[in-house]
């Protein structure tokens, strides 16, 4: 071990934290609000557009993320331009990271949602429509915390996925950690140590995660009498 | 800019597809290992020792915990470093080996609590009336109980093998030809002109193959289950 070498980059690795998070989140906020918007399409039967999601999930969820990458890092500078005539040498590439990675949540997180609001028991919207509550009042006061609290153990899966996606942008030209690990060592060849932090980061990240969901789920199981073991 | 043209896509399949051997032998095999070692590390979380518990509880959330990617790299540009060092030498190790080493390992760890909670999922009443009938516990896990714990299995089994398919695309990181690396290699061929046609259609062409083992593992969890279970 290298351990001077360790002593230099771990700062720089570090620094790049802020980059893979601002991705996770962001994509996975974009991702989760498609995400319900097509579980409740598909659910409803909406005619054409229930067919188009569909489509589209099960294309996602057949595609690797690599390729979607790709796709997406050549397709919509291309796109765009044809559309709008823009110059799209000055977007970065992170955007285009952040839109194949919402996709793939959109996708994953709508199935996950599907199976949520079916779980929550039909009785409930009747009984909130005969005390006069609207659909809509109905579905953000009794169904969805509900179907959320269902949800919840498969989202933290998928945010932790999503975070280990993230490293896959490396291959786009984003500078998160996986690029500056690996932009480090190369020089030196010291691969193991550079590996070593970002195997600890990645690991620690995700451990806050799963304690932060776990916390959440707690909370939101709060409704639910306690039973007996 | 160039210009997209769709022809390209069918022009790029035939071509991606001459590497789908090499996909499947990555696949094929990682699996075969991964069960392998997914099984050993449900079975130290089903025993009653306390240590190995721990240990298969701490393996599984450390590879659920790291991307493939830094695993692959960890393994394919740190180990031989760490093993030069007290002198073993892998310059002879093939790069498919190096990626199906990875893809086992990340995988494993999912297969090893499908395992466990498919084994727990089996009525515990099963067991015990197969050992009242004078069944050795032996006996009884390989005809009572596996039985019923492959069956609870499949759908998710089916998830994993789908999710390994996908993941053998990061075997061209290191270099290897499979689907990926050979549309990577193709594009490369014409300088980039095609690459987005290239990449739809390698996209085309997992996504008509993960259709396909979704649809295979319906049938066969249909097949398996028949007159089961009530």
């Amino acid at each position: 071990m290298n351990f001077t070498f360790i002593k230099e980059a771990l700062p720089q690795v570090l620094a790049a934290i802020p980059v893979t998070l601002e991705m996770a989140l962001v994509a996975t906020i974009i991702g989760w609000i498609i995400g319900i918007l097509i579980a409740v399409a598909r659910r409803n039967k909406i005619p054409v557009v229930s067919q188009i999601c569909a489509v589209f999930v099960s294309f996602i969820r057949g595609v690797p993320m690599v390729i979607l990458l790709y796709v997406a890092y050549y397709a919509l500078p291309m796109m765009i331009y044809s559309a709008t005539g823009i110059d799209t040498t000055s977007i970065p590439a992170i955007w285009y990271a952040i839109v194949a990675l919402s996709l793939d949540q959109a996708a994953y997180s709508s199935e996950v949602f599907r199976a949520a609001l079916d779980s929550v028991n039909r009785g409930q919207l009747e009984a909130a429509w005969s005390v006069g509550m609207t659909t809509w009042q109905a579905m953000r006061r009794i169904v969805f915390p509900q179907a959320l609290a269902v949800a919840l153990p498969n989202l933290s899966g998928l945010f932790v996925g999503i975070i280990k996606g993230t490293s896959l942008a490396y291959y786009v030209g984003v500078y998160e950690i996986t690029a500056t690990a690996n932009l480090l060592a190369n020089p030196g060849l010291n691969f193991i140590e550079a590996y070593v932090i970002t195997t600890v980061i990645y690991e620690l990240i995700s451990f806050i995660c799963n304690r932060l969901f776990h916390t959440a789920e707690t909370r939101l199981n709060r409704f639910r009498p306690k039973t007996v073991a | 800019m160039n210009t997209f043209q769709p022809i390209e896509i069918l022009r790029a399949i035939p071509k991606i597809l001459q590497a789908f051997p090499m996909t499947m032998l990555i696949l094929l095999s990682s699996l075969l290992f991964s069960l392998l070692i997914g099984a050993a590390f449900a079975m130290m979380s089903l025993s009653h020792k306390k240590v190995l518990n721990v240990i298969s509880k701490g393996y599984v959330s450390f590879m659920r915990g790291i991307p493939t990617l830094i695993l692959i790299f960890l393994i394919y540009l740190g180990l031989p470093q760490v093993l030069k060092r007290i002198g073993i030498d892998m310059s002879g190790v093939s790069l498919t080996a190096y990626i199906i080493a990875c893809l086992s390992l990340s995988v494993s760890a999912n297969m090893s609590e499908m395992m466990r909670s498919a084994y727990l999922a089996v009525d515990k009443g099963q067991r015990e009336a197969a050992l009242s009938v004078g069944m050795s516990p032996a006996v009884a896990f390989f005809r009572v109980i596996l039985p019923q714990a492959v069956g609870i299995a499949i759908p998710t089994l089916g998830n994993n093998i789908i999710m390994l398919f996908k993941e053998t695309s990061l075997a061209f990181t290191i270099g290897v030809l499979d689907m990926m690396g050979k549309a990577r290699a193709v594009s490369s061929a014409n300088y980039g002109a095609t690459k987005l046609e290239i990449y739809i259609a390698a996209g085309l062409i997992f996504w008509a193959f993960c259709f396909l083992m979704e649809k295979g593992t319906r049938l066969a969890e249909k097949a398996y289950t028949k007159g089961r279970r009530t």
